[in-house]
């Protein structure tokens, strides 16, 4: 079966003087067979060269990727029963649609003209292009040039599918619906497929799993909740959420954390989850910093209003500690995402409260996780199983 | 002060571009003026060569050279004949047939050539390709002299087309003995266009998408077959630019000719345009204008229909 | 969190795009199936025609140069020197002649003095038309078609036009000095003009060539730096001095490069013009000087010595370009 194995995977580049760049360093993913797993990170993170090295558009440097069991580093691209989805869409210029979908039937496969065509027309149909197959790219527009490329990976019927951001040169609207089509496809033809993308709202939405790549390096693999409320590190914390979690640069000292301008007193169990580690980040996604009318609590802390930027929906309220405006830039600012109805002025005092048990704990040397947020029994379970 | 006075000069010359004229302040009409006299002087040449090669030799005075033949009613300015025509193409007949037959051939296989090797130094990747293709670039500012005694050499000593060329030159009817220096003139052109074409090609291929490429490669096509199926078919532009580029070249070339060709049978026709019009009596300007004019109408006829492609030839 | 080296990673990789070994690096691809011998069918014919044509004759010329070859027969390759290099540069009677032979600083001033004065009048020409064609004017095109019209000439048909043009008696050059006073002047054959003859009717033939490259030039030039100079206040003449000429770099470069090497190359033209391989000397350039003394004189060594002295000085000009446009990344 069509399971994906990167098993230590690296890929090294030689520089024109002589030295090397890691651009992959040691990436260890297992994809079941039929998952749909995205690869996010931020740019030249090494998503895209991870992908082609399962395309055999890139040399592996060490380590092995299997397919179903089978070794494919020495296999050529063609060979590797792969389909990719290219960012640019990769069309033949010169040829009609039909022949762009009939070119990898051609030349891959001994198929007669007569099944060729059938084929075809089946595959675009699916994509409901039938109508365009007459058609050459440039007379198309970008969201039909999108349904093409598609066509023509799944007209081969590959083991794999590859893609490589295929939404990021559609229009913000387009890539919402072609979004959902290309998880209903994926669903429908049940076919392995790892997507790249540097959006990680693309990443939470589209995919039954992510590994997030930073600087060559496999951050954490997870399901989207996992990944959202367990992050290994801080760099997850960090990359999936929008607005980011916010951060605060604290040293502990004798159960409360000491950070510029305020100080955070910790209970012993979260406490003891810190061990020996004195300098931490201390970590708060914007919504779960609430708003209150008055500091009643220890976690409760007197802020002051710098932005506040209307969502509508919400408002994302950019916060300082202390409570007189100051027209000095404020060493930490921090945001709450506060409910859209809610009227915040710029520059008032508000009360921000960050309850103890949606904090998260990071060490500041490693970024490794200390401590994560407590989760009700139903997400728990969610993230944990999946 | 000068401030204003150039901000005044914009806001008059964008009222001047948008009014119904379409511009004819002095500024335009001097800019205008000079355009038209270096016009005047890129085709007075050509234009006095055209007049006087359809003037009759024995009336040609040279008085006006640019002036129609008009005798008798303009004086002076020669009769009207198509003589002079006559004569040139009789006169370089054999020169115009040996040129067809080399410049042809020639210009196909540069082309052909200069497109696989782009393609095999620019959209297959491997290592060292740019010191091989640095090496193209090189030859294509190769002054021709550092080469010419080799080269006779070469046709004459090293690969004795001659003696081969005799058997068959007694077994088909077409093929005559000297053709074999005609072969060797090919030759000789290909391998000293094949740097530009390569150039010109490299510079096309080089914007094609890698990804699209890539992609046919994950559809199993092979480096011919890309080749064949994408490449090739997305080239036909830059073939047109490339084979009007090296028609000019070789059909204007002297130099070769007269050292592999050197004179006799094979001569091409810019060989046997320098010694035309010229005897013991002195110059028939006439005869000599209308013989270069044809031996520059294959170019002129090019230029003039695919100008465009022209220029974008020599600017690359 | 981070040590440096990654932080140098992260640079390069800022920009997009993906870098790519092409998924074959050659260590441990089979020789068969590494991409630079899958695609040798493509390159490599052509590469060989080039460097046995091109490479191998200029060594070979280098070899020949250092013989004592002349008249018929075979080039005896026992004996190499470099008398043909000493007598190009002193004169003398050398050991395969019984007659004195003239140095080559003759014809190496004149080439020199072509080059300079046909590329610079090139140039300047072609960026005066290039900047008047770029003014938004109408019939652009047949304007540009007009000027470039003599690049498609060869150097033989120019030649003979313009030796008409030059004609004493019947040229229209000469009709118009005589129509200002000034009576006909001989200047095909007249050794203090023709020289400057021959690179004005180069000038004429290749200036187009000039104002193209220089029209795609300015054209690559952001519209906005015309505005933003214009919202500054500068005047047209400081536009062009402090903005534009600026950016014509590269476009100067290589015309020059280009210009410089068809200087190099006027054989063609003179031999047309004086109907064989005797301009005399006050036109004879290197290269007239070399093919005659091969082709004419049977003097092939000595020949193959001046071709040297003319390809070192074509490499002076050729390699630092190249050079840089290595750095650039343009090739």
């Amino acid at each position: 079966m069509a399971e994906l194995t990167l098993d230590a995977v690296t890929k090294v580049f030689q520089e024109g003087d002589g030295s090397e760049v890691v651009a992959v360093d040691d990436v260890n993913i297992d994809i079941g067979d039929g998952e749909f797993l995205v690869l996010v990170g931020p740019s030249g993170c090494g998503k895209s060269t991870t992908l082609r090295m399962i395309a055999g558009l890139e040399t592996i440097s060490s380590g092995e990727i299997r397919l179903g069991g089978s070794r494919l580093n020495e296999k050529q691209p063609a060979e590797r029963d792969i389909a990719m989805v290219f960012q640019s869409y990769a069309l033949y210029p010169h040829m009609t649609v039909r022949q762009n979908m009939s070119f990898g039937l051609e030349e891959s496969t001994d198929l007669d003209d007569d099944t060729i065509r059938e084929t075809v027309t089946d595959a675009a149909t699916t994509m409901g292009i039938e109508n365009l197959l007459d058609r050459k790219p440039g007379e198309l527009s970008g969201g039909q040039q999108q349904r093409v490329a598609l066509g023509r990976a799944i007209v081969r019927d590959p083991e794999v599918f590859l893609m490589d951001e295929p939404l990021s040169n559609l229009d913000a609207k387009l890539r919402a619906g072609m979004r959902t089509e290309i998880q209903r496809l994926q669903e429908d033809l049940d076919v392995t497929t790892v997507y790249v993308t540097h959006d990680q709202t693309e990443a939470m939405t589209m995919g039954d799993r992510i590994a997030v790549l930073d600087d060559g390096e496999l951050m954490q693999v997870g399901s989207p909740l996992e990944l959202y409320h367990r992050p290994a590190n801080q760099f997850v914390a960090g990359f999936i959420g929008d607005p980011s979690m916010n951060f605060f640069d604290v040293s502990h000292e004798g159960g409360t954390l000491v950070g510029d301008g305020f100080e955070y007193p910790l209970s012993s169990d979260v406490a003891s989850d810190l061990g020996e580690t004195t300098d931490c980040v201390l970590g708060v996604r914007p919504e779960d910093v609430s708003l209150v009318e008055s500091a009643t609590d220890a976690h409760d802390f007197r802020t002051t209003v710098e932005v506040v930027e209307p969502m509508g929906n919400e408002n994302n309220v950019y916060l300082s500690f202390g409570d007189e405006p100051s027209d000095e830039e404020p060493d930490q600012r921090f945001v709450a995402t506060v409910g859209g109805l809610r009227r915040v002025e710029r520059d008032s005092t508000v009360v921000a409260r960050i309850p103890e048990d949606s904090v998260h704990l990071f060490d500041a040397a490693t970024g490794d996780a200390l401590h994560n947020r407590v989760l009700e029994e139903d997400v728990e379970t969610q993230a944990t199983i999946n | 002060m000068s401030q204003q006075v150039a901000t005044e000069g914009t806001t008059d010359e964008t009222d001047r571009e948008t009014g119904l004229l379409g511009g004819y302040g002095l500024r335009r009409v001097v800019l205008y003026a000079i355009l038209l006299a270096m016009g005047v002087f890129y085709l007075v040449p050509i234009e006095t060569g055209v007049m006087t090669a359809f003037t009759d030799p024995a009336s040609y005075t040279g008085r006006a050279p640019f002036l129609p033949p008009l005798e008798p009613l303009v004086a002076n300015s020669g009769e009207f004949s198509i003589q002079p025509w006559q004569n040139a193409v009789s006169g370089l007949s054999q020169g115009l047939l040996n040129s067809m037959i080399l410049v042809i051939p020639a210009t196909v296989l540069s082309g052909l050539l200069g497109s696989m090797a782009a393609y095999g130094l620019t959209n297959v990747h491997w290592r060292g390709q740019l010191a091989i293709y640095m090496l193209f670039v090189a030859g294509i500012f190769i002054p021709y002299q550092a080469v010419l005694v080799p080269l006779t050499q070469f046709w004459y000593n090293v690969v004795p087309l001659r003696t081969m060329f005799e058997p068959v030159g007694m077994a088909l009817p077409i093929i005559e003995p000297y053709h074999w220096k005609l072969v060797a003139l090919i030759v000789t052109h290909v391998a000293y266009g094949l740097p530009i074409c390569t150039l010109l090609f490299r510079a096309h291929y080089k914007k094609l998408s890698d990804e699209m490429l890539e992609a046919a490669r994950l559809d199993g096509a092979s480096v011919t077959r890309i080749y064949r199926r994408i490449v090739l078919p997305l080239s036909i532009p830059m073939f047109a630019v490339v084979f009007i580029y090296q028609f000019t070249q070789i059909w204007n070339d002297l130099l070769f000719a007269l050292t592999i060709v050197q004179f006799g049978d094979a001569a091409v026709v810019t060989q046997e345009l320098v010694g035309i019009g010229v005897s013991q009596s002195g110059t028939n300007f006439p005869l000599r204008m209308a013989a270069a004019l044809v031996a520059a109408l294959p170019t002129l006829v090019v230029y003039v229909f695919f100008g465009d492609k022209f220029a974008r030839g020599v600017a690359a | 969190m981070r040590n440096p080296l990654s932080i140098i990673r992260r640079r390069w990789s800022d920009s997009d795009d993906v870098r790519t070994d092409g998924g074959t690096a050659a260590e441990r691809t089979p020789f068969l199936q590494r991409e630079s011998v899958r695609s040798a069918p493509f390159w490599l014919p052509p590469f060989l025609l080039v460097a046995l044509f091109v490479y191998g004759a200029i060594l070979w010329n280098i070899v020949l140069s250092l013989t004592d070859f002349t008249g018929l027969g075979e080039p005896d390759y026992t004996n190499l020197d470099f008398e043909n290099y000493v007598v190009a540069f002193t004169g003398g009677t050398p050991s395969w002649s019984d007659l004195s032979v003239e140095p080559i600083w003759n014809s190496l001033g004149n080439t020199v003095a072509l080059m300079v004065g046909f590329t610079v009048f090139c140039l300047v020409l072609g960026l005066l038309l290039a900047i008047l064609v770029d003014q938004e004017i109408r019939f652009e095109n047949t304007f540009r078609t007009v000027y470039l019209l003599p690049m498609s000439l060869s150097f033989v048909v120019t030649a003979k036009f313009w030796l008409y043009m030059y004609n004493v008696e019947t040229g229209l050059v000469n009709i118009v000095i005589t129509s200002l006073g000034f009576g006909p002047v001989e200047i095909v054959q007249n050794p203090d003009l023709k020289l400057a003859a021959v690179a004005f009717a180069l000038v004429w033939q290749f200036s187009g060539y000039a104002m193209i490259v220089y029209l795609a030039g300015l054209r690559a030039i952001p519209t906005s730096h015309f505005e933003a100079a214009r919202v500054d206040g500068a005047s047209t003449y400081r536009l062009y001095r402090r903005v534009v000429l600026p950016q014509l770099r590269t476009a100067t470069v290589s015309a020059l490069v280009v210009l410089t090497v068809f200087a190099l190359k006027a054989f063609d033209f003179l031999f047309s013009m004086y109907s064989g391989y005797q301009p005399g000397p006050s036109a004879d350039i290197l290269a007239t000087r070399m093919v005659r003394e091969a082709y004419a004189n049977s003097n092939w060594a000595y020949g193959s010595a001046i071709a040297v002295v003319l390809f070192v000085m074509a490499l002076f000009i050729v390699a630092p370009y190249i050079y840089s446009q290595y750095r650039r990344g343009a090739l």
